[in-house]
């Protein structure tokens, strides 16, 4: 996972005019015009800092600016700010590999313009790098490149200490690492009630969040997982969760952590010591393994606080698999049960009607489709033939007989050994019409019992046919039948196509009329 | 797709809710009325279909080219632009020139490509389905397309400036030019040749082009309103540099809706495949199944969505929980009803609503038939809108994507059984029963996710409240169906008899699950009553 962050050019369309609240944009200019925003590291809700990269625009420079934003009129936030920034300003005294050099401190009236919405600016070098927690969002680091990491950051708070300066090192977007492979403190400005110790249990979080890939302080930064809390509510020992973590280094982060209370390191002199040994711990980093499921963590551990311990995010994600899964099955089942129903109540409507008229729909229910047009006068096709798609043509120059309106001469099939499919998949007459004609019914002669016809609309007088429709369907009944079409669309052509043959695989079409469809 | 035509900015000022709200009541009912008139003129068969998958074609296109992107960027960087050096102009000028030229190219190959679309959308195997005629009306609707966008843009540009009435009320005009479409199709001499399809039909172009039209129309009239807020347009090509910063979150969005499609797709096809009529049946039962959420979800939501959206966007786990408690029991309690009363009475509310013109008794009775099947599923397709907005809020476009997979992997196996197992005739029945059915995969699968993610959601209460309702839902099905049978038994053969049928349902079945809903000591029941009756006040 890495954080998102919004990083712009800076070029002309970028401009902006500031002013107002909700002016922390990229590209928006703040510091009375001076400084123009270029994207945001993170934010520390806790006292309202928002720590964002921006351009120098008179020395033409980047810089670090931690903002502290508030309402000017607010009292006790403009005096927390103020303490704040009188921290910071003692830290210019304070030269370290391990943290951003100061270049600036302004306030409300000295550097901050009227209506920014700022209570203050701390102002420091850009130092080139990368986020702490991007380097911790994929896997933790091993602990050795842990220890080294964070050994220049605990040697600047031990300087620091000394000089009774407090860094504000409780914030893991503060921090980040250089190209040489060190933590430093990019984003200056400590929390005004913040106190030494303050910094050791960060510097302890610290080394927990690279160890872990968690953050065990309360009010840490959106998109990093909170450690997990064992049944007495402190956080569990890293070891616990990753078991090739040195049992030294897991004990003096939490140690680091519990601070005042037995046991606990109070000076970050004590953290050196143990992360210069830690250093050359070669542990067993081929047991490493990525934290399969980082994404969707999200610091939610205070919900879960009260709760057994067991119930944690791991199990969780199994049970709503589990759960997920479940749904699933019951829903496949219900699905089936409901198509049941769904035919159950499908075959409790009417069927076909009598015994020589057969109504077809395609569904070869008659209540499925729209009302049948009712069937006007009688229409003759203008030209008739075989309409065949396998082999030869069964009697083609007799297909005229079907519709001569002789009831003695008649179009008859081959025989064949097969019923079909096995030859061709069935045979036909194709009729056509001088125009696009809307067909109410067609009647057929015929003395072949079991004949199963369809009427098929089609685009061409030689069309595939699968460019065909189908508009009715009927089995033939020795005698006449009447094949009431489902629709009234007109067409010019017509196929009457025989899917299966009479007994002794032959059929025999006497007479063949179409009666197109009345205009009422 | 409806889904995405849902999507508008939320008015900020209060002045202009009131009129928005009768804006958006007016053009949701007009919109509804003339699919009705579609239903009684052109009835259910291959014309309707194919013109209803021919009319969604370019919907889905232009959502898949700009919808996703439009709400997530583009309206936001609208918003931002405002503190550029002129007020935004340059940047709206460039990306109505980039947006629109590239939708003309976009519209262009989607016409050329429109017999792919209507081939990948209908199964025409089977001969229940004309892809030919589809092709036809798609010719004529597609470029809708560049209109559709013109209308998304321009509309973004008046509701950054706060203007929100054109945009409101351009849609009610639209449907009334298709209502006037609709019109000269019965007036309009000939008939339409299905095969073959001749794109010189009257009946045809009257119907393809009028439609267009309306979006045409839809779009232009905005044009004044700009004006009005002093926007001068100017030829500007190039592309904005900001525009790249919200490449992933708009690429989950955009993955979101072609999955999305991917069930449409194979959901079209099942109904193409299984009979004339179905595609039509399916698209109108779905605005019917819909209503209720558009109504009464939506109305009862908004005063609990901002607020969670807020807390969620602010990391207060506890207040999301909260929320999203309380927006579950309440549209559990108003919604569970509502489906029971669809259960009972769908087929009336089919024939009521359609037994007219050109539909006829058993079309109108399966759309009601298809209705009461998937009724059940209207708890859960709220559910999942509302899960849907706590993950957006979360800044997370992932797990919706990721739930709709899911829901489509189930979907798409579900749907070919239907194909199988039922009759063709019966297929878009079965087809919105398992579209109500992935709506509770859906909702359980969000739930769950949810729960993974925030921890302690209070399913036991939400479940509790969901059993209550269901339990009052199936009394008031039992006491509505005993007394239709013991007062007016028979079928229900015309319009006005299902009328009569669905309101004594309506309200017997009304009065009993309330009566249980007390007696359960159901708490929630309380807001949502008072809701209703403002909401009946205030209209």
């Amino acid at each position: 996972m890495t954080t998102r962050r919004t990083e712009y050019p800076t070029g002309e369309d970028a401009a902006g005019r500031g002013a107002g609240p909700g002016f922390l944009v990229p590209g928006g200019v703040i510091g009375d015009g001076r400084y123009r925003l270029v994207a945001q590291f993170g934010v520390d809700q806790r006292m309202n800092a928002h720590f964002w990269r921006a351009q120098d625009s008179y020395l033409r420079r980047d810089v670090a600016l931690t903002l502290l934003a508030g309402d000017p009129g607010d009292a006790a936030a403009v005096a927390a700010a103020r303490r704040t920034l009188e921290r910071a300003a003692h830290a210019t005294t304070l030269n370290h590999p391990g943290k951003a050099r100061v270049l600036d401190v302004l306030s409300q009236g000295s550097g901050i313009g009227a209506g920014e919405g700022l209570i203050g600016i701390i102002v420091a070098d850009w130092v080139r790098g990368t986020d702490l927690i991007d380097l911790v969002a994929e896997y933790p680091v091993p602990s050795a490149i842990a220890a080294s990491l964070l050994e220049p950051l605990a040697a600047a708070a031990e300087a620091a200490h000394h000089t009774g300066l407090v860094l504000g090192l409780d914030h893991p977007q503060r921090i980040r690492v250089t190209p040489q492979g060190t933590l430093f403190l990019a984003f200056l400005g400590a929390p005004a009630e913040a106190s030494l110790h303050d910094d050791v249990s960060g510097l302890g979080a610290i080394l927990y969040l690279l160890l872990t890939g968690r953050w065990p302080l309360p009010g840490g930064p959106e998109g990093v997982p909170a450690a997990p809390l064992g049944p007495d509510g402190h956080v569990v020992a890293p070891r616990a969760l990753y078991s090739y973590i040195p049992q030294e280094l897991s004990e003096v982060a939490l140690r680091c952590l519990s601070g005042d209370s037995i046991g606990g390191i109070r000076t970050s002199a004590g953290l050196i010591r143990v992360l210069e040994r830690a250093k050359y711990i070669d542990d067993e980093t081929h047991q490493l393994q990525a934290i399969s499921d980082d994404d969707d963590y999200e610091d939610d551990g205070t919900v879960w606080t009260t709760r057994r311990p067991s119930n944690d995010r791991a199990t969780r994600r199994k049970l709503a698999v589990g759960v997920t899964a479940l749904a699933v099955a019951t829903v496949g089942v219900l699905a089936w049960l409901g198509m049941q129903l769904i035919s159950f109540f499908g075959d409790t409507e009417p069927g076909a009607g009598g015994p020589t008229i057969v109504a077809t729909a395609p569904g070869g229910n008659p209540q499925n489709g729209p009302p049948p047009p009712q069937p006007g006068e009688p229409i003759q096709a203008a030209g008739v033939r075989v309409y065949n798609v396998k082999g030869t043509a069964d009697n083609p120059r007799r297909a005229t007989f079907a519709v001569d309106g002789d009831l003695k001469t008649a179009w008859k099939t081959d025989a064949y050994a097969q019923p079909f499919p096995a030859l061709k998949p069935g045979i036909g007459i194709m009729a056509s019409f001088a125009e696009p004609v809307p067909f109410a019914e067609v009647i057929i002669d015929s003395p072949s019992d079991g004949t199963v016809i369809e009427i098929r609309t089609a685009p061409t007088e030689r069309p595939k046919l699968d460019e065909t429709k189908v508009i009715g369907r009927a089995t033939l009944q020795a005698g006449q039948t009447k094949l009431q079409l489902d629709s009234a669309e007109p067409t010019q052509h017509v196929l009457i196509w025989i899917t299966t043959l009479a007994e002794g695989n032959v059929s025999e079409l006497t007479e063949i009329r179409f009666l197109r469809a009345s205009d009422n | 797709m409806e889904q995405g035509a849902q999507k508008k900015a939320v008015p900020s000022l209060a002045r202009a809710t009131g009129s928005m709200a009768i804006a958006t009541m007016v053009s949701r009912l007009t919109g509804f009325f003339w699919k009705l008139m579609l239903g009684w003129i052109v009835g259910f068969g291959v014309i309707q279909d194919s013109f209803t998958i021919a009319n969604t074609l370019p919907n889905i296109i232009f959502e898949l080219l700009l919808g996703g992107v439009l709400a997530s960027i583009v309206v936001p960087l609208l918003v931002r632009s405002h503190d550029d050096p002129d007020g935004g102009q340059t940047y709206i000028n460039r990306l109505l020139t980039v947006g629109m030229t590239g939708l003309a190219i976009a519209t262009v190959i989607a016409v050329a490509l429109a017999p792919v679309f209507t081939r990948i959308y209908m199964d025409g195997s089977t001969g229940k389905a004309n892809p030919e005629l589809a092709t036809a009306f798609a010719y004529l609707l597609l470029p809708e397309i560049l209109f559709y966008g013109l209308f998304a843009l321009l509309s973004a540009i008046l509701q950054a400036k706060h203007v929100f009435g054109p945009t409101a009320w351009a849609p009610v005009v639209n449907n009334l030019v298709v209502m006037a479409t609709l019109l000269a199709y019965t007036i309009v001499p000939g008939e339409l040749s299905l095969n073959p399809v001749r794109m010189g039909d009257a009946k045809l172009l009257v119907l393809g082009i009028g439609v267009t039209l309306g979006i045409v129309v839809q779009a232009v009239i905005l044009l004044p309103a700009l004006k009005r807020i002093g926007f001068k347009y100017k030829w500007t090509w190039g592309f904005d540099a900001r525009l790249k910063e919200f490449g992933g979150l708009a690429l989950w969005i955009l993955g979101y809706v072609l999955i999305s499609q991917v069930g449409m797709v194979v959901t079209q096809r099942v109904l193409s495949r299984g009979d004339a009529g179905g595609v039509s049946i399916y698209a109108q039962a779905w605005l019917l199944f819909q209503l209720p959420y558009g109504v009464i979800g939506v109305s009862l939501l908004t005063a609990i969505l901002p607020r969670m959206s807020r807390a969620a966007a602010d990391g207060d786990t506890q207040k999301v929980v909260d929320d999203l408690s309380t927006g579950s029991r309440l549209s559990a309690v108003m919604l569970v009803p509502i489906s029971a009363i669809l259960t009972v009475s769908g087929v009336a509310v089919g024939i009521a609503l359609f037994r007219a013109g050109a539909t006829d008794l058993s079309q109108a009775t399966r759309l009601g038939t298809a209705l009461a099947f998937s009724a059940f599923g209207l708890l859960p397709y709220a559910l999942v809108m509302l899960q849907l907005r706590v993950f957006y809020a979360m800044k997370d476009a992932r797990t919706p994507t990721l739930i709709m997979l899911v829901m489509t992997v189930v979907k798409i196996p579900l749907l070919y059984m239907c194909d199988a197992v039922v009759e063709p005739g019966q297929v878009v029945i079965g087809v919105l029963l398992v579209n109500s059915l992935t709506f509770v995969v859906g909702a359980v699968l969000g739930q769950m996710w949810l729960w993974v993610r925030l921890g302690n959601l209070h399913s036991k209460k939400i479940i509790t409240v969901i059993a209550k309702s269901v339990l009052a839902g199936l009394a008031g099905i039992g006491a509505a169906w005993l007394a239709t049978r013991l007062l007016m038994p028979g079928q229900i053969d015309s319009m006005l008899r299902a009328w009569i049928v669905l309101i004594v349902q309506s309200l017997i079945g009304g009065v009993v699950m309330v009566g249980v809903l007390m007696a359960l000591k159901v708490p929630e029941l309380k807001p949502a009553t008072s809701r209703i009756t403002r909401l009946v006040r205030r209209g």
